[in-house]
């Protein structure tokens, strides 16, 4: 156990709450926070729906000099490491600078930003444009961001992996920490789909859920009338660190982290293979590492994008992993209510999955009414009572990126 | 309005700074830690609001408000 990498604090920046008590609170009672667009007209687009994130500002203590040069993403990943130091007790004037990581997952990028800068580009030329664009826009810009906030000089890593960035993230800090190169990493996600031009580049991909007439049971997981997913926004940043110091400074430790693996399907550019082989092989690897039987994992942690090949080859991978016993662990997607959010997806179904675990209390799928396809666990509608000593959770990304991560109870 | 009084407004107002950070003789560097970024949107904005065409060469983070004052002056 004092191997492994603990998880002491959480930071969470979502639709369905800011803050873990709040977040939790809505989740475990199966609340949807997903509604129409109303940052701006997106009536004509496809799909407009989303979990959104209102008056952020009210939730943070940056700068107004700082919030005009950074996006949204940015901002969220900001907020979210501040919490997530706080839920800690870690002040980081404390900690020598050199040996403090930051390890975050991000797909798209800062476009709020992006979008308003280029459309200035092209109606007032050149100088119409900030000179914190550059700085702004690019995946690795959060990380950038909380580094210069907090005086953080380790080594740290911006994934980008689609959907699986947070979870390979996550992965990667735990291993960079296990190698004894860090002393804590702050290790999650953030993203800041809700935007006009984004919007359109999600709606292209496909796989968005269209049924806007009813925002709040539009995102439906291996349910037999799923009809996409629905894209969200926010922030899930933890604090991890050595188990032995997190013991030796009296840190609450929620979990730790005991497996990690990653693959890939190598078929399609956007679609996963629809035998699901690699992605079982991920959860195996990373059930290896944990040195833990299929047996003793008694939650899982779904990716479920309610797209059919998706959901279909996820079930598959977990039917071969746990053979007859995929039938009897409760197994559930809490993103059904708040909404995907993409590359941070992972940091926000760990999250979900360590505050179920301290809470005895499986956090549901909303939406699924008639299950497709069958012979999983599903946990629906609401909460339900039960004890987690270990859990799997699965991410995975655009063109067959598949993640497990293994976590138990300390 | 005078010319300093106004390159005063133009940093508090682009670059979110409360007026009393704001030193006359001390480099903008060292009163209000601009950085090289902000310079360049500060000597954009100082162009737009005296309508003279200015260097961000001439106009650094090193220089104080009388500095960037006497340049402005030079060239209105």
């Amino acid at each position: 156990m004092n191997n492994k990498i603990a998880i002491t604090g959480i930071g969470v920046v979502a639709p369905s709450g800011i803050g873990k008590r709040q977040f939790w609170a809505n989740i475990k009672s199966g609340r949807s926070f997903i509604k129409k667009i109303t940052r701006f007209d997106a009536s004509k687009y496809p799909s407009h729906i989303a979990g959104q994130i209102d008056e952020l500002e009210k939730y943070s203590h940056v700068s107004e000099r700082l919030l005009k040069k950074i996006d949204a993403f940015s901002h969220m990943a900001l907020i979210a490491s501040e919490l997530a130091l706080q839920d800690a007790g870690i002040d980081i004037k404390n900690e020598d600078p050199n040996l403090v990581g930051i390890f975050l997952g991000n797909a798209i990028g800062g476009w709020l930003y992006a979008e308003t800068e280029l459309r200035d580009m092209y109606i007032e030329g050149r100088e119409g444009v900030s000179p914190y664009m550059a700085s702004a826009w690019f995946p690795a810009a959060p990380q950038g961001q909380v580094s210069i906030y907090y005086g953080i000089k380790g080594f740290s890593k911006t994934i980008v992996a689609d959907r699986a960035s947070s979870l390979e993230a996550i992965g990667y800090a735990n291993k960079t920490l296990s190698k004894g190169k860090l002393n804590m990493i702050l290790a999650g996600g953030m993203e800041a789909p809700v935007t006009p031009y984004a919007l359109l580049c999600c709606n292209t991909y496909g796989g968005l859920s269209e049924d806007n007439q009813h925002p709040e049971t539009a995102y439906r997981p291996f349910d037999k009338n799923r009809s996409g997913f629905v894209i969200g926004e926010g922030a899930g940043i933890m604090v991890l660190e050595n188990t032995a110091r997190a013991k030796k400074r009296g840190a609450n430790i929620f979990a730790v982290i005991s497996g990690y693996s990653s693959t890939c399907d190598g078929v399609n550019r956007i679609n996963p293979a629809g035998d699901g082989k690699q992605l079982s092989r991920a959860i195996k690897t990373a059930l290896a590492q944990a040195e833990t039987n299929p047996q003793e994992i008694d939650y899982i942690s779904l990716d479920g994008l309610a797209v059919d090949t998706w959901d279909e080859s996820e079930a598959c991978a977990i039917k071969d992993v746990f053979g007859k016993d995929a039938k009897n662990i409760p197994a559930s997607c809490p993103k059904s209510m708040f909404g995907n959010l993409l590359g941070a997806s992972g940091a926000l179904d760990t999250i979900s999955t360590i505050l179920s675990m301290e809470n005895s209390l499986v956090a549901p799928t909303i939406n699924l009414d008639n299950p497709e396809p069958t012979g999983l666990n599903y946990i629906t509608k609401e909460a339900k009572e039960h004890k987690i000593k270990k859990a799997l959770i699965i991410s995975r990304g655009r063109g067959g990126i598949n993640s497990a991560l293994v976590i138990e109870k300390p | 309005m005078d010319t300093k009084q106004k390159i005063k407004d133009v940093l508090v107002n682009l670059l979110k700074v409360k007026p009393e950070e704001l030193k006359d003789d001390a480099k903008l560097y060292e009163s209000i830690g601009v950085d090289s970024t902000e310079m360049v949107e500060t000597v954009i904005a100082l162009e737009k609001a005296f309508g003279a065409k200015l260097s961000p060469k001439e106009i650094t983070k090193f220089c104080s408000i009388n500095d960037i004052e006497k340049i402005i002056q030079s060239k209105i």
